[in-house]
């Protein structure tokens, strides 16, 4: 999930040129970008897009050095957990309930602001969301507050279907009970 | 700043000697993620700058400390988290975790490393970065590049960065031989790393750099756990375990009390009621008699209800009798299991009444007790107030008006019912009409209570199981509401108190005082386990399922705590989820399961139902018995690995040294497996310590698997055809081995004792006790020692016998079961998949979903056909298709309408021939079926056309129903909801009785 398809994503939220985006031989993500200059490693290149892009994310991202190693570690928290911890079944739990209590008290992951941690984890835990059914949307109901209200920009749902947090169950009382 | 981390966690050294180059002091916090306090942290190692702020990435940490030192550094940290940690981690795995393309793809990192190196002296450049200083802390740890070939670069880079003073002071703090990345899956609460794939270079292989050996776990094994394995195989003749005849406290020692939850008297225990309490305490008292503990284990009968009282009624027999008959089978079964209480009482005794009434009164005198009035129903020609379930009456509900709704819900429109709202309600028993009394009942004060509970909760949880802990705290959320603690009930505790004296107490508030009781029938002195001295702890365990948590970690406590005269308060709450049976639940009714008496008709030991059960244990979440799981642990587990090493070790002894404990002379191997073993006794210990019964089962099979290892390449039988020095050597072994064996017979008591007794007599010797606070291998056995005649411990458990079990218990009762309950049942059940298959075609258009309760519902049907009476299964027959006359008749009439049509508007005769042959096909075929006896129920001579038309018609519908439907407005799915219904209806009359039925059914409950 940390590949290329989201450096891709990333990079056009950003409004920065993606450039070259490939794997190399050892399945890390790399971008060759202008001067034939290439970056590997997911977060290296975010980090790299980051300061290139006159975008909002992208400047509340570097805005000082402690927002800045918070944000890497998200980053780096969405290659090493997220991404892959997403097709096991424990560890997805785990990460699911970890966020929600993370996000009672936030709006975003770093300060107040989005940034690119938030994109990033979005990104990376976007089919887990995905596979939720309703009622455990509404059991994770931080994470879901969060993922719904970054999905609704336009610049990162890029078109994709959204998902629905709509917590009125019709199912529930439509079925069955024809009174 | 301060340094978070855990144990052993190899990335704790390099935030540290990163901290150090930026000359920064840090201090080490060594830390446990499961403890509450710090519930906060997500990720081990995490930094905590001096502002508060926490980070727990390495490389965000190394750029935060030591700034921008260009994007190559960068590169190469990202590389290290993200690559070579987890290659680590996989690499140190053993077991079922064991990933064999660790080592291959560590070898590709490994190589990249050595080449960079040999173009630059460090790895961003010239100089030395943040990128060197975090590699080198994650080579360092688990002896990575011991034996390494080919990667001199690499070697000199890594000399050069062990040599500087920041990585030296580093070091002086963790020592590189506390570090091992397998501490990583205590790191995080994902289990460590173990999820991250590891990814093959595509590039060619690298070829071998690290040793291959450096996998196994003997390397693992470091020198202080071999010199503290040699340090303790001597042999001290060990103390005899010896119990006084009375188990009372004594101050300044480890003092136990173990309860079982107490059962209820009138039901016959099945395994998850043994497992879930009577079992689990029993192993635990074994154990923790084993260590040395002054243990008592107490345990009763809870015998007083409404629930005994029906019994009584149904069986034509006193209260008091129905107890006492129960009371034996109880009794009976408990000993067969090899249950050891040191008392097994009951609660219907003078000490009990006694107890109860004094605790009342103190409750009382101190405050904690409410009166309130409560409206009930009083069945005057019965002499008693109804409870909910034994008065019917008209459902009150508007609109339903069923007349036999029950007192505590209506059958037919599902709602909640209060019994004192039923229109004109009826004993069930005698069918008189009941009065309406309203009666004072005492109540207990818990919101008086609660903020002393709540205090104590917060203290004493943390010995709690998680599932205890979760239900407590879901119960002070909500806050607590008083207790009615009296019932108009005769069979019971007196509540002595005035215009009370007609009254008893509710069971809920007597049962627990069973303890108590029961630990006065026991002993006088019962006083200094319940209300100790100063100065004497008694650590107070409580074994039970988790519906009796709350009553336990609740209820009881604040009782206690009102009376306030230091009574012992549970310290730890035991609680087991639930046992399934294959799966589904266990039903005493349908005679689905395995009930306590069964156990011994399979002719199974006793000692094997406990291992199975303590092995299946629901700790943490439900589980399953499965007859096939415990004919696989019987056989693999105890004959293959536990049974096959012990005797292996027992015979060879025999046979080669005269049944006589030969010379043992310990070597490099020997140690490491003493070492291993000792490993496996420390978790044994701890797991045990914290009642986990479960794990304390995988580490003792973890040491005989050590053992038939250990044996395995030893060869002993080779050794004791060669030399001298070679026998000499298969003495060690054989020695060792039978040490071994003695060493699992101690730590198999506790579950197996009367297998662990058979062992002893084996090896002619006894019971010694476990040291809790040194878990290391002793030498039980001392040169010379006879044993005695060893003989196989376990049979093995056939395919055949167990099959023929799983009938016994399971299929064909459960069969027979249902083809007695009438159809009435199966049309209840049939509704119910009707609905719940509704439900989840609405929720989910995932055909593989709602497939699975489909088939079930089409199953359901087909049984209802076969039970229905008769006529109606005549009805239901299945209908012949296509050469029935009439389905004929039909076609022929239909093709000739076509015919006439066609030839009507063409006269192309090539285009209505084909349609006039098929005519006169079925004409000719009608014939032929006339000559044939007619079907028997032309009634039911279904068109299969036309129903499949039908259906697709229903399912369409229903479609556009749902799709109505969640638009949301009735007046507009009303009418078509009304369409799917008639289409269903005419499905109904197509297709036969029984789905008729279930319309009509759903008729009613519009």
């Amino acid at each position: 999930m940390c590949d290329v398809a989201t450096v891709q994503k990333i990079a056009n939220c950003l409004g920065v040129s993606p450039g070259k985006i490939q794997l190399n031989e050892e399945q890390v993500v790399t971008r060759t970008g202008a001067q034939n200059k290439t970056v590997a490693g997911f977060a290296t290149i975010l980090e790299s897009m980051a300061r290139e892009s006159k975008s909002e994310t992208a400047q509340n991202s570097i805005v000082t050095q402690e927002v800045q190693a918070q944000v890497y570690q998200w980053i780096e928290f969405a290659v090493l957990y997220v991404a892959p911890g997403s097709k096991d079944k424990y560890v997805s739990k785990q990460l699911l309930a970890d966020f929600n209590k993370l996000f009672i008290s936030k709006s975003y992951l770093v300060g107040h602001f989005i940034t690119l941690a938030d994109l990033a984890v979005y990104y990376a835990i976007g089919d887990l969301i995905k596979s939720l059914s309703p009622v455990d949307k509404e059991n994770y109901l931080n994470l879901s507050r969060w993922f719904d209200h970054l999905q609704q920009r336009p610049e990162i749902h890029q078109g994709e279907t959204m998902l629905n947090f709509t917590t009125i169950y019709l199912h529930n009382w439509a079925t069955g009970t024809h009174i | 700043m301060i340094i978070y981390t855990n144990e052993g966690n190899p990335l704790g050294l390099q935030l540290l000697v990163l901290a150090k180059f930026a000359k920064k002091t840090a201090q080490v916090q060594l830390v446990n993620l499961n403890d509450a306090k710090h519930k906060d942290l997500l990720v081990l190692p995490t930094l905590e700058l001096d502002n508060g702020l926490r980070l727990f990435s390495g490389a965000a940490i190394a750029k935060y400390l030591l700034g921008d030192e260009g994007q190559r550094r960068d590169e190469w940290l990202e590389w290290s988290t993200t690559l070579l940690a987890p290659a680590l981690e996989h690499h140190m795995a053993v077991g079922h975790r064991a990933d064999p393309n660790a080592l291959p793809v560590l070898n590709g990192l490994v190589k990249k490393l050595n080449d960079c190196l040999s173009t630059s002296p460090f790895l961003a450049g010239d100089k030395l970065s943040a990128a060197d200083l975090s590699i080198w802390c994650l080579l360092a740890p688990d002896g990575t590049l011991k034996g390494a070939q080919n990667v001199d670069q690499l070697r000199n880079w890594y000399d050069k960065i062990k040599a500087m003073p920041e990585v030296q002071q580093g070091l002086k703090e963790l020592p590189i031989k506390d570090l091992t990345f397998n501490a990583l899956q205590q790191s995080n609460r994902y289990g460590g790393l173990q999820h991250v794939q590891l990814k093959r270079s595509s590039s060619v292989d690298a070829g071998k750099l690290l040793a291959e050996a450096a996998s196994t776990v003997a390397d693992t094994v470091s020198d202080e756990e071999i010199n503290a394995a040699r340090a303790a195989f001597i042999y001290t003749k060990a103390e005899e375990l010896s119990q006084p005849r009375t188990v009372l406290p004594k101050p300044g020692q480890r003092n136990v009390l173990i309860t079982s939850a107490l059962p209820y008297v009138n039901n016959v225990p099945h395994l998850g009621n043994i497992i879930g309490c009577v079992l689990s305490a029993d192993i635990f008292a074994r154990y923790s008699r084993a260590a040395g503990y002054n243990t008592l284990l107490i345990c009763g009968t809870d015998e007083y209800g409404t629930a005994t009282e029906n019994k009584a009624l149904a069986e034509n027999m006193t209260p008091r009798e129905i107890c006492d008959k129960y009371f034996e089978l109880h009794n009976s079964i408990y000993r067969w299991f090899g249950i050891g209480f040191d008392y097994f009482g009951r609660t219907t005794t003078q000490e009990q009444t006694d107890i109860v009434q004094e605790a009342f009164k103190d409750v009382y005198n101190a405050g904690y007790i409410l009166t309130e009035s409560v409206e009930q129903l009083l069945c005057q020609k019965c002499d008693r107030f109804l409870a909910d379930r034994f008065v019917e009456g008209t459902c009150p509900h508007p609109g339903c008006g069923y007349e036999d709704a029950r007192g505590d819900q209506c059958d037919k429109c599902g709602k909640l019912v209060n019994a004192t709202e039923l229109v004109r309600p009826r004993c069930k028993v005698c069918n008189t009409a009941p009065v309406l009394r309203s009666s004072d009942q005492l109540f207990l004060d818990l919101p008086k209570s609660e903020p002393q509970l709540r205090e104590w909760v917060d203290r004493a949880e943390h010995g709690w199981t998680n599932n205890a802990r979760v239900i407590t705290r879901a119960w002070l959320r909500e806050g607590l509401k008083p207790r009615c603690i009296t019932r108009d009930l005769k069979w019971g505790i007196p509540v002595p108190h005035k215009n009370f004296e007609k009254k008893v107490f509710y069971v809920w508030f007597d049962a627990p005082f069973g303890y108590v009781s029961i630990t006065k029938r026991y002993t006088k002195e019962y006083l200094q386990w319940w209300q100790p001295a100063a100065g004497t702890d008694v650590e107070l365990f409580q074994f039970m399922a988790k519906d009796n948590v709350p009553f336990h970690s609740v209820v009881w406590p604040s009782v206690l705590l009102a009376i306030n005269k230091g009574n012992t308060l549970v310290s730890h709450i035991m609680a087991t989820e639930y046992l399934n049976y294959e799966d589904g639940k266990f039903s005493k009714s349908r005679g689905i399961g395995v009930f306590g008496n069964d156990a011994q008709e399979t002719g199974i030991p006793a000692d094997v139902w406990r291992f199975y059960l303590a092995s299946a244990r629901p700790e943490g979440q439900d589980s399953s018995f499965s007859w096939n799981d415990l004919a696989a642990r019987n056989n693999s587990e105890l004959l293959n690995n536990l049974g096959n090493f012990v005797n292996r070790a027992l015979v060879f002894c025999e046979k080669n040294f005269d049944s006589t404990v030969p010379q043992i002379v310990l070597n490099q191997d020997d140690l490491v497996l003493l070492a291993l073993i000792n490993r496996e006794l420390r978790g044994y210990i701890s797991s045990l310590e914290k009642a986990r019964l479960r794990d304390g089962i995988r580490h003792l099979l973890a040491v005989s698997r050590h053992g038939n290892g250990y044996m395995q390449t030893q060869q002993p039988w080779v050794l004791l055809k060669g030399s001298n020095d070679q026998k000499a050597r298969a003495a060690t072994i054989i020695g060792l081995c039978t040490n071994i064996a003695c060493l699992l017979a101690n730590l198999l008591f506790p579950y197996m004792p009367t297998t662990a007794r058979t062992m002893f007599a084996q090896l002619k010797t006894k019971q010694t006790p476990l040291d809790a606070n040194k878990p290391l291998a002793t030498m039980l056995l001392p040169t010379g020692h006879k044993i005695g005649k060893p003989s196989p411990l376990f049979t093995k458990l056939e395919q055949s016998f167990i099959d023929e079990l799983k009938g016994k218990y399971g299929g064909s009762q459960a069969a027979a079961a249902q083809e007695q309950s009438s159809s009435a049942d199966l049309e209840a059940a049939v509704q119910a998949q009707a609905n719940k298959v509704r439900e989840l075609k609405a929720s989910t258009k995932d055909k593989s979903v709602w497939q699975p309760e489909v088939d079930k519902l089409l199953d359901l049907k087909n049984q209802l056909k076969k039970a229905a009476p008769a006529p109606a299964a005549a009805a239901a027959a299945p209908a012949p298709t296509g050469q029935s006359v009439e389905a004929l008749e039909q076609a022929v009439q239909a093709q000739g309408e076509k015919v006439r049509q066609l030839k009507s508007t063409t006269k192309d005769k090539a285009v209505w021939q084909p349609e006039v042959n098929k005519l006169l096909d079925l004409k000719k075929q009608l014939e032929a079926a006339k000559g044939a006896p007619a079907p028997a129920t032309p009634t039911a001579a279904t068109d299969v056309a036309a129903v499949k038309a039908l259906e697709d018609k229903i399912t369409q519908q229903g479609e556009k129903v749902r799709n109505l439907k969640a638009t949301g407005d009735a007046s507009v799915w009303k009418p078509e909801v009304e369409t799917l219904l008639n289409l269903k209806k005419e499905l109904a009359t197509l297709t036969g009785a029984p789905v008729a039925a279930t319309q009509t059914k759903n008729k009613k409950k519009k």
